[in-house]
Parts: structure tokens; sequence; C-alpha cells
């Protein structure tokens, strides 16, 4: 049959919407975003009337330069580590907890709230509410801890922070991938489920064979937005553990507080600098998004 | 044909928008030096102030309030302008101010320029100088409103020998907080010397109260700061210290300056348990609570204290980190906010006749701020006047004279690396001076 | 006038009964469809987990909301003492939420419909082919998820063109930013045949008719999703709003929350007031658009 994908006259009224559309997101989008790679190349600060100059790759050397390297490498490897441990877990709960509050359960609809209410709840707040329950002098968790005979710095060791400021960002991501989950289970026909039954299916069976394959799409999707956030994200390490903690330093912060200064104690850059380091970032994410992708896309076919 | 059309029309769209962007880039570019005259003067009529008048600052509860009070008597003495005042958090300030600089929406902001000595490289430079350097701050040396403040003072905010900003405060942060009755309970006098103040902490530890109070997670640094205005303490050996490593003659890890991190990390031990994850709220309440007998704190806090649910009788004194006295002598300290015009602001007029009424009303502002007064003759909370024999010959805390070197790695920012040392880091004083030393030798 | 049955019914997968599960955890046994009543009991105790550790951290800010600054100083994790339910009336006058919260309700319906109407004009398209290259196209909707931030070059084109302090400059830069919307929508396309399409053509709809009256039924539950996700980047921001506006009038309600963060110390209390009296509208919000989630086409008559 011969594919005729023109079906509501000529394509004039479709490419006029999409050139508009497109527009938009080039106007505010895009361009700033070479505009990021042109001033890469420049010493502009963060100040105006200053003059600017030209430098050619030296943000770059810097960025790379033996003085920089140590701590852009630990900011590198702590970047890597919180996203693949926040997609990770962030992803098998929010699926586990989609299905759970996908079932017909009385109280399904407020729980669904309380899982997305972090996201209502805007990073500053998040940040003093585990701080307080953080505590260590007398918050909950040491209250916890004291019961099993031991204390801690919480976000204040180095050894434990990266990992509670994990948990917290996993904590407060979770609703988000819920709603896209719970959004791909409802577009699964309960038909798959009865044929499922009659074949015999325990429930186990039926989450494995078809539930999880059909939502391949939505898994795709939450892993993508969620190495792509988490790699990306600053926020809330910023809030938790502060702007110039080497135990959790990761790359986006780093780009903050040399872009836009204000940190005691760091050195301050150009916005030049800046703009290099988040090319830099830039081209990290887009490697690992596309072969997660790649790796997702295959298995999505494979199901 | 309609769709050859499109495609060409949207080539074209996307070459423009291309073109728009170097474009945009370059003329950002171009934007060099563009400043007008620096001058300006307080119009001395005071219905020729008219318009609105945009003030930003950074947001702290007792200068908001300061402003506040100095604005609404702003108000009734110059009914014709409107005060858009805006207070906006330290982490954003930055961020903020650059965009208003650049749309030219401020009027009066905040501004640092500092100095760069001469054995510093041109490219360590902070952006308020090289700002100062374009003419982007108006010249204030010669207003009359400049005369009210102290002159040492205005002295220490001299940017290439003249004034561009207005200083409204000074704080102290080299000593520490400390509970009077505690003190007295167990017979403790204020030590004078390193040994005998690690007597008195030994003892606080012994009696099961902690020593100090450190708040890790926000403000750990003033220890470190501390123990520097003890070891160097004049501003000449400060400079000293910072010419010799920048021309590499002295080194982070070898005698006074590894000793800097040694006390550093001595002092560690008597604070509260997991103090690395306590912040500065938790800090204060384990002082209010009479757990802790003194805090690692500057004298910005003193308002807070003051009006907290419990009250504590509290002193200051300077961390005696050198075992001669003499040295302990005098609190390290900085000028607080300090004001700015910058010359591209809409409203000059107005903008002087503020900083004219500010400087006039200094005590209005003053009463709610709860910093040092940086005018003579206007007393501040009784407090300032006890630790008076501490102030009397201001020191510039180390943080106000140190500039980083951009080209060194992070651990030598300071340069001092204590946020390394156990149990803000993983390593002792040494190796946290070494680390130290190694980033700064990669900045050659 | 449609032939095919399409019918918006509320369910979820467990219209026949049968519950999908949680875990394969101690493999309890279904009997083919009889309710399982071990699978929902544990399914309540999970669910019982799940909202106790989410409201729980909330009642922490309840309980510091309620105290005075000078209590909280002085026991910041303790059992509040002296509830002080007119912080909550402090916090609204002192951070000026009233005329912040139109704002913010103004530029995120809009923003958010903008970009979400976007993403369905330039999805649609890409995934029907209607554009050369689709293929190109969704790499870059793909790209678009990672592209660097931008504030510092978006603020400079935004002076550049007399957008700067506008509301409208405000709402076009983040209706631009629809992140994974056009993605999600090109990609759902793909399970809704194009014979729908044909049909609705042949019935006499034109493009725009059937752009924005049928593909939204069809497809609500992922419009809806995009909507959210823009909607929440809108109303959570603090950055862009802090650097394009310098008129208090046009604040959004999070800059508001500024009157209470300090420098040394910042208001804890207020703050905490200050935030559930923010967060409570989007929380409606989010109960409401709750049940276009729910609501889904039947799968069933579309996929046949």
């Amino acid at each position: 049959m011969t594919k005729s994908y023109i079906v509501f006259g000529r394509r004039i009224t479709a490419q006029l919407t999409f050139a508009i559309g497109m527009a938009l997101v080039f106007i505010f989008s895009l361009i700033p975003a070479v505009g990021i790679l042109i001033i890469s190349f420049t010493d502009i600060r963060s100040l105006p009337f200053l003059p600017v100059r030209w430098v050619g790759l030296e943000n770059y050397e810097t960025f790379f330069s033996s003085a920089q390297i140590g701590y852009n490498v630990i900011a590198l490897r702590n970047t890597f580590v919180f996203a693949f441990a926040v997609t990770i877990f962030q992803n098998v709960l929010a699926l586990l907890i989609a299905v759970l509050l996908n079932q017909r359960l009385r109280g399904r609809n407020f729980a669904r709230a309380a899982v997305f209410l972090p996201t209502i709840l805007g990073v500053t707040v998040i940040g003093l509410i585990f701080t307080l329950l953080f505590n260590p002098s007398a918050g909950p968790a040491q209250q916890l801890w004291g019961a099993f005979g031991s204390s801690s710095a919480f976000f204040g060791d180095p050894s434990l922070a990266m990992t509670l400021v994990i948990v917290v960002q996993v904590w407060s991501g979770i609703g988000v991938a819920v709603v896209i989950y719970l959004a791909g289970l409802q577009a699964i026909a309960p038909e798959l489920y009865e044929v499922a039954d009659i074949d015999g299916a325990t429930s186990g069976q039926k989450l494995r064979h078809v539930t999880i394959p059909l939502l391949a799409p939505a898994v795709t999707a939450n892993t993508l937005l969620c190495i792509i956030g988490a790699l990306q994200s600053y926020q809330l390490i910023y809030v938790l553990t502060g702007p110039i903690n080497p135990a959790t330093q990761v790359l986006s912060l780093a780009i903050f507080t040399q872009g836009f200064g204000g940190a005691q104690g760091g050195t301050v850059q150009s916005q030049g600098y800046a703009a290099a380091i988040s090319m830099v970032q830039f081209v990290i994410v887009a490697i690992v998004s596309l072969l997660s992708l790649a790796y997702l896309r295959r298995r999505e076919t494979v199901l | 044909m309609a769709t050859t059309m499109l495609r060409g029309r949207r080539a074209r769209l996307t070459t423009g928008l291309i073109t728009l962007a170097v474009g945009t880039s370059l003329a950002l570019a171009g934007c060099a030096g563009g400043a007008p005259a620096t001058s300006a003067s307080v119009p001395t009529d005071t219905a020729a102030v008219t318009g609105e008048l945009n003030v930003l600052v950074s947001s702290a509860s007792g200068s908001d309030a300061g402003f506040k009070a100095v604005n609404d008597a702003f108000a009734a003495k110059y009914p014709d302008v409107k005060v858009n005042f805006t207070a906006v958090p330290n982490e954003n300030y930055n961020q903020a101010r650059s965009s208003r600089l650049s749309a030219g929406t401020i009027d009066v902001g905040l501004a640092n320029p500092k100095e760069l000595p001469s054995y510093v490289p041109e490219s360590n430079k902070g952006d308020d100088a090289r700002l100062a350097d374009a003419g982007g701050f108006v010249d204030l040396t010669d207003q009359a409103f400049m005369k009210k403040f102290n002159p040492s003072v205005l002295d220490k905010i001299k940017y290439a020998g003249r004034n561009f900003t207005v200083p409204t405060g000074l704080s102290y942060y080299s000593g520490l907080t400390y509970n009077k009755k505690i003190f007295a309970d167990n017979n403790i006098q204020i030590p004078k010397t390193w040994d005998e103040f690690l007597a008195v902490c030994q003892q606080l530890k012994d009696k099961g109260i902690t020593p100090i109070s450190i708040g890790g997670k926000d403000t750990g640094g003033i220890v470190m700061l501390s123990v520097v205005q003890g070891l160097y303490p004049t501003a000449q050996n400060k400079q000293d210290l910072a010419k010799g490593l920048y021309e590499y003659t002295v080194a982070l890890n070898t005698d006074k300056q590894v000793e800097v991190l040694q006390k550093v990390q001595q002092i560690y031990t008597f604070g509260q348990s997991n103090f690395a994850g306590s912040n500065y709220n938790e800090m204060t309440s384990q002082f209010l609570n009479g757990k802790a007998a003194m805090i690692s704190d500057g004298t910005w806090n003193v308002g807070s204290l003051r009006k907290a649910e419990k009250q504590v009788d509290f002193g200051y004194f300077p961390l005696p980190a050198s075992n001669n006295a003499a040295d302990n002598a005098n609190l390290g300290g900085k000028v607080e906010l300090t004001l700015a015009v910058p010359t591209n602001a809409k409203n000059k007029d107005a903008a002087m006749a503020w900083l004219a009424f500010f400087a006039d009303n200094y005590k209005l502002f003053n009463d709610k701020a709860g910093f040092a007064p940086s005018q003579e003759g206007v007393e501040g909370d009784p407090f300032y006047a006890e630790i008076a024999p501490y102030t009397k010959n201001f020191e510039p805390a180390w943080d106000t004279i140190w500039i980083a070197n951009t080209k060194a790695g992070q651990a030598a920012a300071l340069p001092f690396n204590w946020n390394a040392v156990k149990p803000m880091g993983s390593m002792d004083a040494q190796g946290a001076a070494d680390a130290a030393q190694k980033d700064w030798e990669a900045g050659r | 006038m449609s032939t095919m049955p399409i019918a918006a019914v509320p369910t979820s997968t467990d219209a026949t009964g049968t519950p999908t599960t949680e875990t394969p955890g101690p493999r309890p046994e279904s009997v083919g469809t009889r309710p399982n009543r071990t699978l929902k009991i544990v399914s309540y105790v999970l669910m019982g987990l799940v909202i106790l550790i989410y409201l729980y951290p909330l009642v922490f800010l309840i309980n510091t909301a309620l105290k005075s600054n000078s209590e909280f100083l002085v026991d910041p994790t303790g059992l509040v003492r002296n509830p002080q339910i007119g912080n909550f009336l402090k916090a609204w006058e002192q951070g000026n939420f009233a005329s912040y919260m139109l704002n913010s309700v103004f530029y995120t319906v809009v923003a958010a419909t903008l970009g979400t109407v976007m993403s369905l004009m330039i999805g649609f398209p890409v995934a029907r082919g209607y554009v050369k290259h689709p293929k190109a196209w969704m790499g870059l909707f793909a790209a678009m998820l990672f592209l660097p931030n931008t504030l510092v070059t978006v603020f400079q084109l935004a002076l550049r063109l007399n957008l700067y302090d506008t509301p409208w400059g405000y709402i076009l830069i983040m209706a631009s930013g629809v992140g994974v919307g056009p993605l999600l929508i090109a990609g759902y396309l793909n399970s809704i045949p194009r014979e729908i399409d044909e049909a609705a053509a042949m019935d006499g709809s034109g493009y725009l008719r059937y752009l924005f009256t049928f593909i939204p039924r069809l497809m609500m539950p992922v419009l809806s999703t995009a909507f959210i996700l823009q909607a929440i980047g809108v109303w959570n921001d603090i950055i862009l709003a802090t650097i394009l506006f310098s008129s208090k009038e046009h604040w959004p309600v999070t800059l508001g929350l500024f009157a209470f963060k300090g420098t040394y110390t910042s208001e804890w209390t207020l703050l905490s007031a200050a935030t559930m009296i923010v967060a409570a509208p989007l929380l409606i919000v989010y109960l409401f658009l709750q049940r276009y989630l729910v609501a889904s086409v039947v799968g069933g008559a579309v996929k046949g």
C-alpha cells in the first residue's frame, strides 16, 4: 500500500506551524546555547563594561591543566557516581511504586500526591528539612544511629555525604518518575493481562513479561531524563553540603560557582571559563545520553 | 513549490538566527569600557530629587531592617522619590547585580573593589576591581557626606587611592563568643596565650562541656582565619606572607604555615562531636542551651543572640593562636556591606541624596543592623564598647588581604587547606598542607 | 461522525479485577482471576510505608513552620512547644505573596500551555513525517535536553530584544524550555495508527482542527505529563526570574521566599511557613490534573 502520509490537504499548514514552534525554540533555547559555545572562547567576565578578548582554547586548557585537573577529575567522578546511582535507584523505586499505586487501592490518590510533594516543595526547603532530619546533635537520624550505638556527622562526614545526597535526590525525584510511569501503565491494554491470566501467569510473571516490556518506552524516557537531570543538577548538593565541599563537588556545581562567583574560598574565574566547563559537561552528557539511549533502544526492541 | 519555498525560508531563518547569535556575542564583546563620566554631586534642593531609586543589596535580617528604617525616613524627607529597595540572598546576589548592571537598573548597589598588590598577576584581579578600573563606579571621594565616616575605615576600602564605596559598618570574626556564666562557674579567665587556651579547653572538656561549638557546614573557615590572625597579627605580616607565597619563597607546608593547620586541627578536637555536619543554626543553639562554652563565630550574630528565647550572658575575645600575648591583642575583621553607585545609574541625583541621607542618619541604620559603627561618635550595641580594647587597632582579617591565584589548584584557594583537615576532610594537618602546596606550585 | 469508537474510560489495568503486583516477592500464588487477599494486604502495607516516607519529612516542615524564630534558635529539631499559627499570616505578608502568587500562576499556566502547544506543533509533524528528515529532528529534540545552562546568553538576548523585565519575555523563555515534551509526544504518536488521521481527514477535518481537538483527546495522559513537567519547572524557577526581573511587581512567588533568607542566618520558621503557602496551589492543581492522568483511552479498540 502506498503510504501517503499527507492526509490533510497540502503540507503547508503542518510545516508552517512546525516552523513557528521551532522558531520559538530556536530563538530562546538553541541560539543562546550557541552563544555559550562562543563565549567559552573569550575571557568575558560576569560584569558589563569590561573589555572582552578572544582567547581561543585557553579556557579549555585551564580546565585540563595540571593545577585544575586533579580537582576536576574528582568532580567528574562524583558527577558520574551521583548520576548513575540516582538514575538506577530512582527508576527502579519509581517503577515499583508506580505499579503499586496503579492497583485499585483505597487512598492511592493520596499516596500519589504524597510522592509528588517533594517536586512542589522546591530545593531550598527540601534542603532545610533534611538538614534538620540529619542534624548531628539532636535530629531523628542521629537518634536512630544512636540506637545502633554509633554516631555520625552525616552531611559533614566526607565518606557519607555523597551517599546521603544521593538518597535525598532520589527521594525528591521519584515523584516525577512515578507520574511518567503511571501514564505509561495506563496505556497498557488490560486485555494483555487477561491473556496472561488465561495462560496461568503469576503476578511476578505478569510483571516481568507484560508490564515491563510494554513500559519500555517509559523506562527509556525516564532513564534518559534522569541521567541528564542528574548530570546537570547541583542545587540540592549546594544546599545540603555547600558549594565547595570536595566530597560532593560535581561539575555542574563547579560551573555555577565559577561562573557566578560568590563562593567563599573558591577561586573565581571568568564567565568564559564557566562556559567552557559547560561545554565540557555538554559533551559528556551528550555521550552518556546517546550511549544510554542506544542501549535502552536496543533492549526495547529485544523485548 | 510550497515545500521548497518553505525549506528555503527555513534555511534563511536558520542562517539569520545563527548570525544573530554570533552578532550578539560579538556585540557583547564590543561592549568594552563604554563608561560615562564618573562624578556627580548631591543635589542641594530636595525638590530636585525625583523619580525612582533602585537599591540592591544582599539580604541579612539586621541590615535589611536597618535599610528599611533609613528608607522610611528618606521617603518622608523626599516625597517625590520612590525607593525600590531589593534584598537578595547572598548566593544569588552576584547574578542579580550583574544582570541589573548590564540592564542599567541599579542606582545603589554593593561593591568591593580590592587593590591588587604588585606581586599578584593581573589575571587574578577581581571583577569589581576591573569594573572600577573601567570607570564603572562613581568616585565618591570628594563628596561631603564621606567626611562623616571614620577616616581609618575609609582608608581600608580605598581603591587606587579613591573611595568608590561607602562603609556601612564593621564586623570582627577572629575570636570566640563565650558564655560568661560558664567561665565564672569554673573560675576560668580569658586565655591570652595558646597554651592557656588549650588548658581552658581541656578543663571544659573534662567537665563534660563542649569547649567550642563549630558550624562545620557553614562557617568552618572562621577557625582558620582566627588562627591566622594570631600567627600573623599585623596587616604587614599578612602581606609578607602573601608576597612570599606568590614569589615562592615561602611554602604552605613548612614553618608557620603548616602550624596554622596544626592548630586548626587541635581546635577541631575541642569542637562538638560531629560538628562537620552542624550548620549555623545548630552551632548557635548548642551555645544557647549551655552545652557549649564558646562559639567560633563573628560579631554579626550579636543581634540574633540578643533575641533568642534563652538568654546567655556573652562576651567575645580574640582566639589566642600565638604564645606571645601581644600578638593576640587585636581582633581581625572586615568592613561589612560597602555601597557604591554605578556610573550607568539612571538616577544619580537620587542615589547621591540617598547616600548623603544614609550618612546623616547612620545611627538609625546601625541600631537595627548591629554592626560595629563605621562612624566615630556613633554608639553601637554596648557589646562593641566591651570589646573596644581588642578593636582599637583594626586589623584586617586574612581573607580581606589574600587574593587567590586562579591558576593554582583548588586546595590552595585560601590558601590554607582547612577543608581537608580531619574531621572536615580526611587528612591530617601535614597532609592537607602538602596537598595545598602541591596545588599552589601547579599555578607557577 | 467518527467511525472509530474513541472513548475515554477511566480505567486502571485491573479492570477485570486482576491486580498488577509490585514485586515478585515471596511468590503469592494468584489463582485465576480471583483477587488475592494476601497481595492486597501486602500492597496496603507497602503503600502505607511509602506514604510514611514521604509525609514524615513534611511533618518536620510543619513543625518548623509553627515555631517562633527564637524557639527555633534554641531547639531546631524538637517538637514545637509554643505553636505560632500567626507565622503563616506573617509569612504571607512579609513575602508579599498575594501579588507574587498571581504572577506565578499566570506565568506557569501560560508558559506551560504555550510550551505544550509548541511541543505538539513540532512533535506531531516529525512523528508523522510531514517534514523532511524526521530522524534528524528527533535527534535535535534529544540534543535539546542536554544543552548547557544558557542563563548568561539568554539574558543578553532578552536584553537586546527589549524583553528584559517584561512578563512576556519571561514566559517566552520559559515556554521554549520544552524539555522532553516533543520526544514524549512524538514517541507516543507512534502508537496511534495513521488510520485515525486518515479517518478524521476523510470526515473533513483540517490539520489544525485535528491537531488541537482530536489528538489531545487521544493523548491526554501524555500531554498532561508534558504540561505538568513544564509547569513544575516554571513554578520552581528562581534563577531566571532573579536575573530577568528587576521590578518587584513582576516577581514570581519563588522570589518572595527571598525575604526570609539571610547572609548568615535565615528565618527558617517563616521560610517553612512561606514554602507551605507556595506549595499549596501547585499541589491542588496536581490533584486536579490527576484525574486526567487516570482517564485514558481504551487501548484495545485503538490498537486493534
